[in-house]
């Protein structure tokens, strides 16, 4: 019943890039989320907190995450979710979306 | 965030709440409150295991017209139906008051003020009311706002915009009718409770909400434009909705008085006569009161081009 928060650690060995700026993108709509995407040195790495009430996706979601940090090749970023029922594909979707607005591609 | 011409373009309808609140504004010049960096979400809904938003579903903040100071609450319909809970309700009411503290401020320190310099307030509705899973803390949201309205009167215009999917129904429906103009596309509806809720209630001989021409006949642009709910009809495009509030934000605060619903005895006066005429009416149909405020070709009122409806219609005078 109450929502569930998880937190995670990605780290490529590749050389990585952070952000310029921070970004807030999406709407936490029904089967949709938004994500704050702020620099922060963390060594490399990008560090993840997820708020959701879908419970005993936790391997789905850091796969998704994985993904989208190793076709970014992102470091040095702190990821906040607020997530309401979003599938795999629209996860990726925002993500991608607040990276291309976060380094203007 | 689309860059601030594309904005112009959108659809105000299918534009987000961000969106609108930038767009509304002069370029580049929008400052957001509050906003979703500062993590002022609600913590109700986090007890009740209820997704969350940063912004908990309300944009706030302040940007510029020409001259004119703007306060921009800004509301997002796509999260919970845009109800209004303890956060973001406070984030509505702290928004008027700082634009009356803003004022107050101004008018002491500078008397030579022109009408243009004073600042406003512009509220972007899209709500169903009440956020339920908050009860009295949303409940009591809404009387704060109004409270806030209140304070606002006769110093800080409190200009509403409705173009939104949701609409503006439930509680904050009480909340736009309190305040001093109503600027709407004719996608904008705007009511009390709303048509699936009295459809539920009373059942679908008395409304059926799957009709949509019966329920924008009822609660959409064009027939609040007629019964006088509406000030201004507008295109659908953020431009639109600009464009007309640009006009408004310049007029001396005198100007809005003609310009309100409630809020005086003879204001409470043409509500009573309004009652009046209803109950001698009967009306079946908003079609028979369309006719009754002399529009011969009521029954295609509805379907005319926007263009030819607001050049040749007739509103209701009571």
């Amino acid at each position: 019943m109450a929502l569930n928060t998880l937190e995670f650690h990605v780290k490529i060995d590749e050389g990585t890039k952070s952000i310029d700026k921070p970004v807030h993108l999406g709407v936490v709509g029904s089967g949709d989320m938004e994500v704050l995407m702020e620099p922060k040195d963390l060594k490399g790495a990008v560090s993840i907190k997820l708020v959701t009430p879908v419970a005993g996706f936790d391997e789905l979601w850091k796969r998704v995450v994985e993904t989208f940090v190793s076709e970014t090749l992102l470091g040095d970023v702190h990821l906040e979710i607020n997530d309401n029922n979003a599938t795999p594909a629209v996860v990726l979707l925002r993500l991608r979306q607040a990276f291309a607005e976060a380094t203007g591609e | 965030m689309p860059k601030w011409n594309d904005i112009q373009e959108q659809s105000f309808l299918e534009s987000d709440a961000r969106a609108r609140a930038v767009g509304l504004v002069d370029e580049g010049t929008f400052t957001e409150l509050a906003g979703p960096f500062d993590r002022f979400y609600s913590p109700h809904l986090e007890t009740l295991g209820e997704a969350v938003e940063f912004d908990d579903g309300i944009v706030t903040g302040v940007g510029k017209i020409g001259k004119t100071p703007v306060f921009v609450i800004s509301q997002e319909g796509r999260f919970i139906g845009g109800s209004v809970g303890e956060v973001g309700g406070a984030k509505m009411v702290n928004t008027i008051r700082l634009a009356v503290e803003f004022y107050d401020k101004l008018v002491a320190e500078h008397s030579d003020l022109t009408d243009e310099e004073k600042p406003v307030v512009v509220i972007s509705f899209e709500t169903g009311g009440v956020r339920l899973h908050e009860s009295n803390a949303g409940l009591l949201a809404h009387a704060e706002v109004m409270d806030q309205l209140q304070k606002a009167r006769h110093k800080v215009p409190v200009i509403t915009l409705i173009g939104s999917k949701v609409g503006c129904f439930g509680g904050m429906g009480f909340v736009a009718a309190a305040t001093d103009a109503i600027i709407m596309s004719e996608y904008g509806r705007l009511g009390l409770t709303g048509p699936e809720v009295i459809e539920q209630e009373m059942g679908k001989e008395e409304f059926d909400s799957s009709d949509r021409a019966l329920v924008f006949r009822t609660t959409g642009g064009r027939h609040k434009y007629i019964m006088g709910d509406c000030n201004v009809l507008v295109h659908g495009k953020v431009a639109d909705f600009r464009e007309a509030l640009g006009k408004l934000a310049g007029l001396p605060v005198s100007e809005f008085e003609k310009m309100r619903r409630i809020g005086s005895p003879e204001l409470v006066e043409k509500q009573l006569k309004l009652v009046a005429l209803a109950a001698e009416m009967q009306p079946k149909d908003a079609r028979d009161v369309w006719a009754k405020a002399g529009n011969a070709d009521a029954a295609t009122l509805d379907s005319k081009p926007f263009d030819e409806f607001v050049a040749s219609v007739k509103r209701l005078e009571v």
